[in-house]
């Protein structure tokens, strides 16, 4: 699997050649095992329904700008993860389960979307679809569709973050080298490094330049 | 005190390298339900463990029931982020108030060795001031216990786990029993902001040993003290406490998940525990009980476990189960450097600073904050990112950053208050039993902490080179909810543990606390949990005290 698509002016490309999977043969073999599971063919969706994986495709590409193949399968990730209940456990008084959350959220976005368009949220434009979703964010604690959107925003960016960045391809972009058990680390110290990690070379790209928001 | 091996040889009894020791775990004494032990004990952590030990090594047949796995850390633990799901506790639970709390991930914990099993490490004790803060500063609560009285329980705790550190300043200043650890990027920029701000830092208190200890090996500073050690380097009771439990002949009884402790209607006592095992409903037959499942499922428990007696709830006589419970204020702040900190690598515990743990009369607010190094592996860092509002393709641009950044976290002393609260809530799990609903709301003094402690982390951070900060409000720790108090009418246990209204039923975990400091708790839950076994032990097995009050 080459590397994910992720334009310079992104963020991309800072850790030329660096793969964590690379590191693999260091690694136990119960992480191994663990970390492996997420390269295969990604798991059958269980959880959404037509319309809710539809709408929940398009808002976790446009949360973590998946746009192109490759992708992390994230929609699969956040399916099967709802599909085994596999969640906090606890929920707000306010919000119903994750579950439910979930398939109200989606259902949200589409009857917004058709409100706007006419189509249900995943046939909108990429331009559209984003600004729906920034007028969201910027609601915070008003109530939107029946429910705090700061709550609905966290509950998506929690399920899309998790998934995202539990993948190798993820850490590659941002030059984490992952499991390190057995091995460990012995070079700590700022600006200090081991063999096998990259520096970045673009180190002024501090994000806040040229940052859209 | 007797040497270190001789009163607790847990280190020496794993084997070398990393693992357990499976020969103890099959050759492990094990009781009927209808057998009568003289203890039965709920939860297996930092509380529950600790009490284990004490008393199997005092003679007495104990055995402690915990809900989760009998973890075995070579196979179940993984060096990954996401794969570390199954430490927590997930169990349904509803959470409520104006500041509602999540749960389930780092303030929670499962299966044998509790919260300390993902822990990052930090075992500061609590400062004297903190055992008085009522009279003292006119908020929180007095302990019926002192500082002086909980000392030679934290020099026992440290030495076993064993704590590494620089001499501590703060407080009662102390030493360690282990040399500080060398410390990473992001403790060596919070060391050059602090000493930049005129800001007293410290590398510790960190309850990893430095050097090999028992048969323990030396940390390899892998930096995932949050997701367990496998390394067997990082103490949790599993390693410190369950080895030697087992070798003097305590059960530890895994996956049984206790419903109800159950009451005799006409002498009042505690007669032992139901639980659920394999989908059969058992009881535990015991002459004593003591729960330690922490500030959440404790007060569940308690509150669940209904009888003609006790109508509201085992011990509810005055309306306290489950009151004062509380989290620190634990806002996180990072800074972006030019340079590659890397701050993942390393344990995450490292440096802290106690200098405003305790009330400034020049400050609009009581009590204080301690800071420490925190270093988010990369789902908890993009949180953290997202938390800014960010997404799309500035969160991925924030991401691939992440080597520049440095991250310190607060914990803030949010006060006991009597609303902030479990009680039952309508929903049940899937074994038909109600759920906990906690609700929580800050008061005026703990915005106050936050903000304060957000202008500290920014201004260190600053002042070692950082370009720009960002700041993640959140919360850590759980403490409180069955309160140590010197009354039955305001609290739930005496200064021994013991409940008020039937006095063969102790607490022995955080939730006792009735107040937190600035301090991580693991510690003193250790510390309080072993001061009630030694009063327990004193007390001898001869029945029920005559008095509830004096060791």
């Amino acid at each position: 699997m080459s590397g994910l698509p992720l334009e310079a002016s992104d963020g991309g490309g800072r850790y030329p050649g660096f793969s964590s999977l690379a590191q693999a043969g260091h690694w136990d073999q119960a992480t191994a095992a663990v970390v492996q599971s997420r390269l295969g063919p990604p798991p059958d969706v269980r959880f959404f329904t037509p319309a809710e994986e539809a709408a929940a495709r398009a808002l976790l590409d446009m949360l973590l700008n998946q746009q192109e193949e490759p992708k992390v399968p994230v929609l699969n990730m956040v399916d099967a993860r709802l599909a085994a209940e596999e969640t906090d456990g606890w929920h707000y008084a306010d919000m119903p389960q994750d579950g439910a959350a979930w398939r109200a959220s989606l259902a949200a976005l589409d009857d917004e979307a058709r409100s706007l368009a006419d189509c249900p949220f995943a046939l909108l434009d990429k331009e559209q679809q984003g600004r729906l979703l920034q007028g969201i964010c910027d609601l915070r604690q008003e109530p939107w569709h029946g429910l705090p959107a700061d709550r609905v925003w966290s509950l998506w960016t929690r399920y899309a973050c998790t998934a995202f960045y539990s993948h190798p391809l993820a850490w590659d972009e941002i030059g984490f080298a992952g499991p390190a058990y057995p091995r460990g680390y012995k070079n700590l110290g700022v600006d200090k490094l081991e063999p096998f990690e990259v520096r970045d070379v673009r180190a002024d790209a501090d994000p806040t330049h040229g940052a859209d928001r | 005190m007797s040497s270190l091996r001789e009163r607790n040889p847990s280190a020496w009894l794993l084997p070398t390298g990393p693992g357990s020791n499976t020969g103890l775990r099959e050759k492990m004494r094990r009781y009927a339900d209808a057998d009568e032990v003289d203890i039965v004990i709920v939860g297996c952590g930092a509380g529950g463990a600790t009490l284990l030990q004490r008393l199997a090594r005092a003679g007495w047949r104990a055995v402690a029931l915990d809900a989760g796995p009998f973890w075995e850390p070579e196979q179940d633990w993984v060096s990954d982020e996401a794969g570390s799901h199954h430490l927590y506790w997930t169990e349904p639970r509803v959470i409520s108030g104006a500041d509602p709390v999540p749960l389930g991930s780092n303030n929670s914990g499962r299966g044998v060795g509790g919260s300390m099993v993902h822990y990052a490490g930090y075992t500061p004790r609590f400062h004297p001031s903190d055992f008085r803060t009522l009279s003292t500063d006119g908020v929180g609560a007095d302990w019926p216990l002192t500082y002086e009285e909980l000392r030679p329980l934290y020099e026992e705790i440290e030495a076993e786990l064993p704590v590494a550190g620089e001499h501590w300043p703060w407080g009662d200043p102390h030493r360690y029993p282990h040399r500080p650890h060398p410390v990473s990027g992001n403790g060596e920029l919070f060391l050059r902001g602090a000493q930049a701000c005129g800001i007293t830092a410290k590398v510790g208190p960190v309850a990893i040993a430095n050097g090999r200890f028992g048969n323990r090996p030396h940390c390899i500073y892998r930096g995932f003290c949050l997701q367990g050690c496998k390394v067997n380097a990082k103490a949790s009771p599993l390693i410190t406490h369950i080895p030697d439990a087992l070798a003097q002949g305590a059960e530890v009884r895994p996956d049984s998940m206790v419903t109800r402790i159950g009451v005799d209607e006409h002498t009042g006592m505690a007669t032992g525990v139901e639980y659920l095992r394999e989908g059969v409903q058992r009881f535990q037959r015991a002459r004593m009980v003591a729960v330690a499942g922490y500030s959440i499922e404790t007060p569940r428990l308690l509150l669940n476990s209904t009888s003609q007696r006790f109508p509201d709830g085992l011990c509810n006589d005055f309306d306290q189960v489950g009151r004062y419970l509380m989290v620190q204020g634990a806002p996180q702040t990072a800074g972006r450097f030019q340079a590659e900190v890397r701050m993942w690598k390393a344990p995450p515990p490292e440096v802290s600073t106690e200098d405003f743990y305790e009330t400034n009369p020049e400050k609009p607010y009581k009590r204080g904050f301690s800071i420490q190094c925190v270093s988010p592996l990369p789902i908890t860092w993009a949180e953290h990112v997202a938390a800014q509002g960010h997404w799309g393709a500035t969160l991925r641009r924030y991401m691939s950053d992440y080597p520049h950044w440095a991250c310190l976290g607060a914990l803030c002393e949010f006060l006991p208050l009597e609303g902030n609260r479990v009680t039952l809530a309508d929903e049940t799990d899937h074994n038909g039993i109600p759920v906990a609903s906690f609700s929580y709301s800050q008061c005026e003094n703990d915005r106050h902490l936050m903000s304060a402690a957000q202008q500290v982390m920014e201004q260190i951070l600053t002042a070692a080179g950082a370009e720009e900060v960002i700041t993640i409000k959140r919360y850590a720790h759980l403490v409180g909810g069955a309160r140590m108090a010197a009354t039955a009418q305001t609290g739930v246990v005496d200064r021994n543990c013991r409940t008020f209204a039937v006095p063969n039923l102790l607490v022995t975990d955080g939730s006792v606390l009735p107040t937190q400091g600035s301090a991580n708790p693991a510690l003193t839950i250790m510390a309080v949990a072993a001061r009630a076994a030694r009063s327990l032990v004193k007390g001898a097995r001869n029945g029920v005290p005559t008095s509830t009050k004096g060791a």
